[in-house]
Formats: structure tokens, C-alpha cells, sequence
């Protein structure tokens, strides 16, 4: 089962790379939306406090104890949901709009789908690391290929910087991989199966630098507070449907990383630099509000606020608590189903502006009522109004980080005022006030409305009832969380 | 039928309404979608009373009921249900909520007649509402959360319900900021609650608190202090003021239900509700009091000097509101609870008055431009005059006997709370003075331009496009009044309106006189059974005496407030010369903006603009260029980066997935 959810993209993309270019945008939505029905039945099906399941487990090369395993368990199967939910409308986005060389497009935007499942499924280290690698190849492509030049930066040198950080992230992440298999056999019988290294342990002298090699490519690919650099010239050269799911979705991998590898293997060390990680939370949280504020250009406004947005759920994560970890990780569902219709907006704002730059805008809602409301509904869930999922996600957090400290809990919940303001000022500076000559206020167009409508209901179905993620999710959190916590007695 | 199943009622009627409306605006005809919104509120009152019948057939040791529908959130232990709680204090809420806003929809239904977004407006209306109600029943302190921030946003859409106007969407965004901060104060105090208690609804709560804080204790204080950043911050206290002057761009009616008879008392009711928490940090309670004390003493002091009708009423409500917290501050929770009453009786009757007048001044909203509206619109006048009567206490008014009681209650706990005595009373005698300040400036006189006009053809005056606040010009469709804008006071439904709350502005206080009846404190005793201060009464006679004294100062205040604006006309310029730098303190609002702006505006705006500039490109430019160049001097092989080898990489990792994956396919078959 799940290896059909895991090829299943790619199968389509090759298939819309070699068919006739008219139906490639067709091949490439069957696929998008056979692996949502995969993906959905099996979410349907895990129990949420099984463990690990539809498990699959090949041995792939047998002397050095790599394995092809895959599973699914409460932490991942919300964000395999998210994974297949994110590239339907990023496909039909697409697929509304043409591109050039589209088959080529559908094919690289897939792969990264498979690729980024991939990294949710796999239960080796080596391959979870394989696909972390693979994942950015698709997008250095699809965005150097299809991306714009921008204020003299071109896409091709956006790309490379981003390529740069990613790799030397990765290449460290490889050498941790290694080490913690090495170590771990201590000249025993070699494996790299996650939930046995666990069992193992290492040593806490070990797990304390190659904590911070793995931290090094997570926070590189979240992006966190001082390691964003690559992110401003990437988003801006971005294709806006590559760059939904981009942000959307793998930011979230690297989270993921750290309660599916980190918090299990290296416990000791999770705890020996919780308070370093939670500065590093709380730098990403002011640093990303306050760029989010002050930048004028959509895409880096959404860019920031990612980054504070990952900045509260890595808050969640290191604080080591149940609540703050099942916080981090609906926090996770949340924000990717908030900015894949957030992109897509401003891609629509763009159509009827010309320009991603909120300046010079205002005034979009005046023939555009509906189009208004699912932007306001989008950006009340982006601030995290209490109400929405997104809000107990937050609420979560801070609870789980106040039971840890008090004053950085205190501190980051400023946070929240600030995401107030520069989510509400991405809003009125589009939709309200004066409304230019040259803007052309045209409601949203049935097709589009079908885009991105589904998206913004499931915002609307979670934010009644958030329990759907978290009854789903807690027992696996409080398992992992668990063991970071019996290291710190 | 129990009280609960009445009260989800009480929550579905609106909130059906706000989804109604909003879905089909496309196809409902206006006057169908305000009655919808009309009928929906109406129906909530109804459901209103039937709850309140219900839980008076219980008896009271027993009235409360808790009922809940689903399991909201719930995670390690922190449980969170989607659950109301009825009782006397929120069926009381529910009551005033719900019968205020009746009175300001059917209001509204004929006030925004013209207006270009009718079914906006009364989408907005009645999701405001909803939330409203949502914080006077949620059954925790997470749900009341969630009311807490629907209501702000609610009070966000409204107040910039004129989106194209640029001073609207400026003070939506500073009263929705304001007010997000205010919910942060209420997320940490639920926190912290639960890590103490380990329980979040409000019964299980107050059960346990005495138990575990000790008086005063620090844990209890923090809690309290962190509810009342979030009180003070919705309720337009200091330092979280400012934001409700400026929220007076919305439409009038909208600053009737919202910035004076329901939003604005949130916290008060907030401290009432979380009284058992407040008297196990008495510390807080009377910072409670304090702050309301300096509030209602500065607010006075500004809507003496502002000229703009609609925000001395708001400065005006700010005062009042002052004298709420005092009230709930110190003891006297019922007391409160009445005068909330009052208040939005007479401050909605107020907004509503002042809405008719500055529609027949095509928008204007100076004082110092309205003349002679007596003759011009006797009706408005005379609901005005009963507005202007009852918010400065005179004798008989409702007023006079809720605003006293708080005071006569402060007299009777002694000691340094006599402070809030004389407080009290220089507030009264302020109030007096700028309520008839309004009545004298603008309704005797000869008529002025807007008011001859509509005496001589029974019509109002078109203004032209331009913005009140700015004087800039404005494409038709935004504000008010539209082209085809009649109405004056001749409209029924905004007769209706002003009628009943002038009625009730007038005899409302016969619920409560001492030693006669009280109908408030009885109907709220089993929720404050558990206080011993809510026990404790003054004397009828002490009582009587406390409201001899406020007539005596109200009736001083009105005669000064004649004998300044109409004996001696010139009076008011002499005494603003010389005491010119008293009067630049108060006309401009105390530097209230300039201060928040200095403290916390441009700190947070510097910042940003230092990581903009410098440290941003170092981060961009100076890490990675730097990486890059090094990478780059590593060697004319590693230039290939570019260019070549990272393509060739790239690829060859997709072929690798490629085959990788057709690899498993097949064994997987």
C-alpha cells in the first residue's frame, strides 16, 4: 500500500512527460488525485495507537545493513495526508494556467512529491536521508527552469544559493547518518532501521555532535532563524504552484526530522540543548514576525512568516512536552494547509495587479466579495485566530513551552500579536482601501474557485474540530517525547 | 427543556443568521437579509428569556447548568470541550446582549437603508453577536478564548466596514492589534490556570482554586493580572485605550452595540465571572479598581475638551466603563452588573441620537458646527436629552441609582476604598458637564446651515464624497450616506429603536432602588453566593443618602455645563486660554497615541527596519556569498558548480529514484 502512495506520483509524471503535451496536465492530475485516495485510505485505516504500520521492509543492501522500509504511523500519516493534499490543487493550478515545457514540469513537480512522501515513510535512516536529498533536486529544477529574475538576481544563482545551504546541510546529515549506524553496532551487526537504533542508543558523548549535524540540515530546510539566507531569493524566483507545496510541505520535513530521528535517537542530547533550540525557536519567531512586517513584497511576507510559523512549532517540539509536541505537530497540518492556498492567492492577487508588491495595491474586495472572504478566512487561520486549528496548535505549544519556561513562553507569545499585524496588513493592503485605476477588481473565477475552495473547507472542518488531528497523533508524540523525557531524570 | 439547550439556541440564531446572509447575498433582496438578521437576534432574545425561565424554576443552590457538545481539543490531560455554562450572571449577559442588539438591528435595518453593503453589514452584525454571545456562555476559559478573539475580529470587520476608506482600515487594524494582545494576556492566564489546577472549566475551576492558592499568593495574582491585560485591552481601560476612539470610523450603529453596550464590557463581565479567582488575589482586585478609577477620571477629562460627537460619547463610555471595574474591583459585583445595564440602555440611546443628527449633517461630526437640532429634529432632541439625563445621574434616571450604588458600596467597605468615593463623584460631575456640553451646544441656537435645510424641506443634506475624518475625497460607493439617503429620525425603525432604550434608559433603575426592590442583586446572588464581599450590603439609609448626594452633584453639573454653554457663551474660550496647558493635555487625549507610539510602535518598526537594511543582506550576501566564494576558490573544478556538474548531479540522483522505484514496483508485484 504504501509503496503505491510512494510511486504512484512518479509513475504519473513520467507518464506526463511522455505523453502528447494536451493530456500531460490530465496525467499529472490523475496522479496528484490517486495518490490523495491512496493517501486518504490510509489514513483512514491506521490505528492511532498501533505503532508503526503497513509496514514494508526489503533488504536493500545487505552488508551494510540498509534497508527499503517504509511505515506510517500517528506522527506521519497527517503529514502524508498534507503531502497528498497539497499537490492537487498545486497540479490544477498548474494545469489552469499552462506553462512551458509542461510535461517537464509535471514531472519534476511529482517526483518532489514522491521524493517528499518518501521522506515521511521511510523508517531506515539512510533512506529517510536518501529522499531527504532527493527531495530539493526537483525544485532546484522546477525552480531554476521556470523561475523569474528578479531586482538582478536571476534564478539560476537563487537556486544555487539554495542548493548550496541544502547541501552542505545534507552532507552533514549523511555523515551523522553513518556515524550514528557505525556507533550504534558497536562493531555488531550493522543497521540503519530507525525504531532498532533507538532501541540501541548511543552513547551521549556521540550524540552530542551529531545532534547538531542533524540539526544543521533541519533547520537549513525549516528555514529556521539565522539559517533562512537561501529562502528570500528562492521564494521570489519560485513558479507559484511549485513554491505552494515547497513551503507547504518540505519545511515541515525538516520538523518531522526532528521528532522522528532526532527525539528517538539522540534523546540526550535533545535535552542537553533544549534550551539552545528554544532560542533558536524564539529567534525564528521575532526575527521572521519582524522581516514579515516590514517586507512589501507578498511572497517574502509569507516567506517570514514561515519561518516564524517553524519557529513555533520547533518551540513545540523542544519543549518536550506532550502538549507541546502534539501542538508542533497540528501545528504542521496547519500551516501547510494555510499557505498552499496562501501562494495560490498571491498568484491570483498577481493576475489582477500585475505586481506581488503590496505598496501599491488596495482595494481588491470591491467587486471581488468572495474572493475577499476566502483570502480573510486564509489569512484569520495564518494569524492564528482563536477558533481556528491553527489556534490550538499555538495554544499547545505555548502551554507545553511555559511548562518548560516560563519566560521564553512569555516571550514568544508576542509572537502572536506581531503575526496579528503582519498577516492582517498583508490582508487590508490587498483587499482594502483605496482601489488603484489600474487594478482590476474581477471576482474569482469559478475554475479557480474549485482550486482552492476544497482547502480552505478542510481549514474550516479542522478548525471545529481539531481533535481529528490531535486523537490521531498523540500517541505516537507522547512515545517519542516520552523518551527525551526519561533521559532528562 | 433545561437552561443549556436554550442557550446552544441563544448561540444558533445568530450565527445561522451571519452564514445566511453571507452565503446569499448574491440573490436575497436587501430588506430580506436585514430581516433575517433582524428576526435571528429577536430569536435569540427569545431563547434568551426562555433560558433565564428555565434556570429560575431550578432552585438556587442548583442554578447553573453545564453542557457540552463535543470534545474540542484534548491532549496530554489538557482537555478542552466545546461546552457552555449558564447561570444567573451569563443568562443576565445574555438578556442585555441580545436585547440591546434586537433594538440596534431594527435600528440599523432602516439607518443603513442606502448602504451600498447592506448584506455585509448585517453578516458582520450578526456574527458580532454570536461572538458576543459565544464569551458570555463558553463554559472555559479556552472557549471564552475563542469568543474573546471572535468578537475582536468581528469589531475589526465592523469598525473598518468602510474597507476603501483609509482611517477606517487604520483603526480596525489598531483595535484588532490592541485586542490580540489583550487575548495573549488570556492565553497565558488559561495556561497557567491549567498547570495549577489541571482543570479549565469554569465550575471545576472555581471548585479547586480556593483550595489550592493561598490568599494573595503570587501563582493566583499572575493569573489575575494576566486576565485583566486581556479585560483591560477589550475594554478600553489604560494603558490599552486607544484604540476605541479611533474605532469610531464604523458606522454609528456599530459603535452603539459594540464600542458602548455589549464588546466594551467583556471584561468587566470577565472580572465578574472569574470574581472567585479575583478574591483569592485581592492585590489584583484592587488594581482592578484603581485602573478603572484613573480611567473614568482621565476619559472625563478628555470628552470635556474633544469636539467630535462620536468621540466624546466614546470617551464617555470609556469613563463609564471605569466605573464598572471599580465596581467588580471592589466587591460590589451586582452593582457592577446593573450599571453595565444602565449604561448600554442609555450609551446605545446616546450613539443612536448622535447617529441620526450626524446623518443630517451629511457626516459632519463636529459639535461646534451643529446648531438648533431641537427644532430641526425634536424627536432625536428629546432622546438625547433623556441620553444626556441618565448618563450624568439625574435623579430618577437609571443612572442615577446603578452608578450609586458602586459608589455607596466603595463608601461602605471604608478606608482607603473611599478614594474611589471621591472619584467617583468628581467623575459624576465631569460627566454631567459634557453630557449637557452636547445637549446645550447643539440643540438650542439658530439653525445652522444642515439644520435649516432640513427644517424648510424635510429632507437631509447630501454631503459630498469626502471622508469626515480627513476631509479627502472618496469614491461613491465608500461611506455613508449613500446618493438616494434620506432618512433623518422620520425612518420607524430607528424610531422604534431610540424609543424603546429611551424608555428603558428612563425606568430602568426602578429595578434596583434601595430599600424598595432589587431586582438584579437577587436574580445574580446564587452565582455570587460563594463571596462574602457580594454578601455584605450597605444600609438603605446610607444608600439614600449616596444618591442624595450624586443628585446634588449631577444637578450642579448640568447647571454648570448651562451656565458655560449657554449663559455666558464666551466662557468656555476664557477658561481654555487660561488654563491653556490643561486643556492641550486633555484635547489631546493625555498623548495617549504618541506615548504607545513612542514606547512600543516604533521600537518594534526600528527593528525591523535595522534587520531590513543591515543585518539581513549580511545574512543573505555576506554567509552565503561568502560560502559561495569560498566554495568557488576551492578550485576551478568546483566552478562547475554552476553550471555543468550540479545539473549532471542532480540528475543522475532523479535517475538513481527512477530506477530505485521501478526496482521495488516490481519485486513489490
Amino acid at each position: 500500500m504504501l509503496n503505491s502512495i510512494l510511486w504512484t506520483p512518479l509513475v504519473f509524471g513520467l507518464i506526463a512527460l511522455l505523453v502528447p503535451r494536451r493530456f500531460a496536465p490530465w496525467a499529472a492530475g490523475l496522479g496528484a488525485v490517486v495518490t490523495l485516495v491512496l493517501a486518504a485510505i490510509v489514513a483512514l485505516g491506521v490505528d492511532p495507537s498501533g505503532g508503526m504500520q503497513y509496514v514494508v521492509d526489503v533488504t536493500w543492501i545487505p552488508g551494510l545493513g540498509i534497508d527499503y522500509s517504509l511505515g506510517v504511523d500517528g506522527i506521519s500519516v497527517f503529514l502524508v495526508l498534507l503531502t497528498a493534499i497539497a499537490w492537487v490543487p498545486a497540479v490544477a493550478f498548474t494545469a489552469s494556467r499552462g506553462t512551458d515545457r509542461d510535461g517537464l514540469f509535471y514531472f519534476m513537480l511529482l517526483a518532489g512529491q514522491t521524493a517528499t512522501l518518501g521522506a515521511f515513510l521511510a523508517q531506515d535512516l539512510l533512506l529517510f536521508v536518501l529522499f531527504f536529498d532527493l527531495m530539493i533536486v526537483p525544485f532546484y529544477f522546477l525552480f531554476g527552469i521556470w523561475g523569474k529574475d528578479r531586482d538582478g538576481v536571476t534564478a539560476g544563482s537563487a537556486t544555487v544559493k539554495m542548493i548550496v545551504f541544502t547541501l552542505i546541510g545534507s552532507l552533514l546529515m549523511l555523515v551523522g547518518a553513518v556515524a550514528v549506524g557505525v556507533i550504534a553496532a558497536d562493531g555488531g551487526q550493522l543497521t540503519f532501521n530507525m525504531a532498532e537504533l533507538a532501541e540501541k542508543g548511543l552513547p551521549s558523548g556521540s550524540q552530542n555532535w551529531i545532534f547538531w549535524f542533524f540539526a544543521a540540515a533541519f533547520l537549513v530546510k525549516m528555514p529556521a532563524f539565522p539559517l533562512h539566507g537561501w529562502m528570500p531569493d528562492a521564494y521570489r524566483a519560485a513558479p507559484l504552484p511549485a513554491l505552494a507545496v515547497f513551503s507547504a510541505v518540505l519545511s515541515k520535513v525538516g520538523a518531522y526530522g526532528f521528532l522522528r530521528v532526532v527525539l528517538p535517537i539522540m534523546p540526550d542530547a535533545a535535552e542537553l540543548f533544549q534550551t539552545t533550540m528554544l532560542i533558536i525557536a524564539l529567534g525564528s519567531i521575532l526575527y521572521g514576525s519582524v522581516m514579515a512586517f516590514t517586507k512589501l513584497d507578498l511572497r517574502l511576507i509569507l516567506g517570514f512568516s514561515s519561518v516564524a510559523q517553524l519557529g513555533f512549532i520547533t518551540l513545540g517540539i523542544f519543549a518536550l512536552d506532550p502538549t507541546g509536541a502534539n501542538g508542533a505537530l497540528l501545528q504542521m497540518v496547519n500551516h501547510g494547509l494555510v499557505v498552499v492556498p496562501a501562494f495560490l492567492i498571491v498568484g491570483l492577487i498577481a493576475e489582477r495587479t500585475g505586481s506581488e508588491d503590496i505598496g501599491p495595491m488596495g482595494g481588491l474586495a470591491k467587486r471581488a466579495p468572495v474572493f475577499a472572504v476566502i483570502f480573510l478566512i486564509v489569512t484569520m487561520a495564518t494569524l492564528a485566530l482563536p477558533g481556528s486549528a491553527n489556534f490550538i496548535g499555538e495554544f499547545y505549544i505555548l502551554n507545553g513551552a511555559l511548562n518548560t519556561d516560563v519566560a521564553i513562553a512569555i516571550v514568544a507569545s508576542s509572537g502572536v500579536a506581531l503575526a496579528a499585524f503582519y498577516a492582517l496588513r498583508m490582508y487590508q493592503r490587498t483587499m482594502h482601501n483605496p482601489l488603484p485605476d489600474d487594478s482590476d477588481s474581477r471576482e474569482i473565477s469559478l475554475r479557480d474557485g474549485l482550486i482552492v475552495v476544497p482547502i480552505v473547507v478542510i481549514i474550516v472542518v479542522l478548525a471545529f474540530c481539531p481533535q481529528i488531528v490531535l486523537s490521531g497523533t498523540e500517541d505516537s508524540v507522547d512515545a517519542t517525547v516520552a523518551v527525551s523525557r526519561e533521559a532528562a531524570q | 427543556m433545561n437552561a443549556a439547550f436554550w442557550g446552544w439556541l441563544v448561540l444558533l440564531f445568530p450565527l445561522l443568521g451571519s452564514v445566511v446572509i453571507g452565503l446569499t447575498f448574491r440573490v436575497l433582496p436587501a430588506r430580506a437579509a436585514g430581516m433575517i438578521g433582524v428576526g435571528a437576534i429577536v430569536a435569540a432574545f427569545a431563547c434568551g428569556i426562555a433560558a433565564t425561565i428555565s434556570l429560575q424554576g431550578e432552585p438556587a443552590e442548583s442554578r447553573h447548568v453545564a453542557d457540552s457538545l463535543w470534545q474540542y481539543a484534548s491532549v496530554g490531560g489538557f482537555q478542552i470541550d466545546l461546552g457552555i455554562y449558564v447561570d444567573p450572571l451569563s443568562a443576565f449577559m445574555v438578556l442585555v446582549v441580545t436585547g440591546v442588539s434586537s433594538l440596534i438591528h431594527i435600528y440599523s435595518f432602516s439607518y443603513m437603508q442606502s448602504d451600498q453593503g447592506y448584506h455585509r453589514f448585517f453578516s458582520y452584525l450578526n456574527f458580532f453577536v454570536f461572538s458576543m454571545l459565544l464569551l458570555v456562555l463558553a463554559g472555559n476559559f479556552v472557549l471564552l478564548i475563542v469568543g474573546w478573539a471572535f468578537v475582536g475580529f468581528a469589531s475589526y470587520a465592523l469598525i473598518s466596514y468602510w474597507y476603501r476608506r483609509e482611517t477606517a482600515t487604520r483603526a480596525g487594524m489598531k483595535a484588532f492589534v490592541i485586542n490580540v494582545i489583550g487575548d495573549i494576556g488570556l492565553y497565558i492566564a488559561a495556561i497557567l490556570i491549567f498547570r495549577d489546577l489541571g482543570v479549565i472549566d469554569y465550575g471545576a475551576v472555581f471548585e479547586k482554586a480556593p483550595e489550592v492558592f493561598q490568599t494573595n499568593e503570587w501563582s493566583i495574582v499572575a493569573i489575575c493580572l494576566c486576565l485583566l491585560v486581556g479585560a483591560f485591552a477589550k475594554s478600553a481601560q489604560m494603558p490599552f485605550h486607544t484604540w476605541l476612539a479611533d474605532a469610531m470610523e464604523g458606522p454609528t450603529p456599530v459603535s452603539a452595540l459594540i464600542h458602548a453596550a455589549t464588546m466594551v464590557t467583556a471584561g468587566v463581565y470577565l472580572v465578574a465571572r472569574a470574581h472567585p479567582l479575583f478574591e483569592l488575589a485581592p492585590a489584583a482586585a484592587d488594581l482592578t479598581a484603581i485602573v478603572g478609577l484613573v480611567t473614568l477620571l482621565i476619559a472625563g477629562t478628555i470628552a470635556i475638551a474633544v469636539t467630535d460627537l462620536k468621540r466624546i460619547i466614546a470617551y464617555s463610555t470609556m469613563s463609564q466603563i471605569g466605573y464598572m471595574f471599580v465596581a467588580v474591583g471592589i466587591g460590589a459585583y451586582s452593582a457592577g452588573m446593573f450599571h453595565l445595564m444602565t449604561h448600554a440602555f442609555f450609551k446605545a440611546l446616546l450613539f443612536m441620537a448622535a447617529g441620526s443628527i450626524i446623518a443630517a449633517m451629511a457626516n459632519n461630526q463636529n459639535i461646534d458646527r451643529m446648531k438648533g437640532f431641537g427644532k430641526a429634529m425634536p424627536f432625536t432632541a428629546a432622546m438625547l436629552i433623556i441620553g444626556a439625563l441618565a448618563l450624568s445621574g439625574f435623579p430618577g434616571t437609571s443612572g442615577w441609582f446603578s452608578k450609586d450604588e458602586i459608589l455607596d458600596f466603595a463608601a461602605f467597605r471604608g478606608g482607603w476604598y473611599e478614594i474611589f468615593v471621591v472619584g467617583g463623584f468628581i467623575g459624576a460631575f465631569l460627566t454631567a458637564i459634557y453630557s449637557f456640553r452636547i445637549v446645550f451646544r447643539i440643540l438650542p441656537g439658530p439653525p445652522c446651515e444642515e439644520t435649516a435645510h432640513l427644517i424648510e424641506t424635510g429632507h437631509v443634506v447630501h454631503g459630498e464624497p469626502v471622508n469626515p475624518a480627513t476631509g479627502g475625497r472618496e469614491d461613491t460607493e465608500v461611506g455613508f450616506p449613500g446618493e438616494e439617503h434620506h432618512i433623518a429620525e422620520q425612518a420607524p425603525g430607528m424610531k422604534i429603536g431610540m424609543a424603546v432604550l429611551g424608555f428603558l434608559a428612563l425606568v430602568g433603575g426602578l429595578l434596583q432602588i434601595p430599600g424598595v426592590d432589587d431586582v438584579v442583586t437577587s436574580f445574580l446572588e446564587p452565582t455570587f453566593e460563594d463571596s462574602p464581599l457580594a454578601a455584605t450590603h450597605p444600609s438603605v439609609s446610607s444608600a439614600w443618602l449616596g444618591l442624595a448626594e450624586g443628585a446634588v452633584i449631577s444637578i450642579a453639573g448640568i447647571a454648570l455645563a448651562w451656565w458655560l454653554y449657554v449663559k455666558r457663551p464666551t466662557a468656555p474660550a476664557t477658561i481654555r486660554r487660561r488654563f491653556r496647558l490643561l486643556y492641550t493635555l486633555f484635547v489631546n487625549k493625555w498623548y495617549g497615541d504618541q506615548i504607545v507610539d513612542f514606547l512600543v510602535v516604533r521600537p518594534v518598526k526600528g527593528v525591523g527596519s535595522f534587520a531590513d537594511r543591515i543585518f539581513e543582506p549580511f545574512l543573505i550576501n555576506g554567509l552565503t556569498g561568502g560560502t559561495i566564494a569560498t566554495v568557488r576558490s576551492a578550485g576551478g573544478a568546483v566552478r562547475e558548480l554552476q553550471s555543468g556538474m550540479l545539473r549532471g548531479y542532480a540528475f543522475l540522483m532523479l535517475s538513481g529514484i527512477v530506477a530505485v522505484a521501478l526496482y521495488f514496483l516490481i519485486r513489490s508485484i
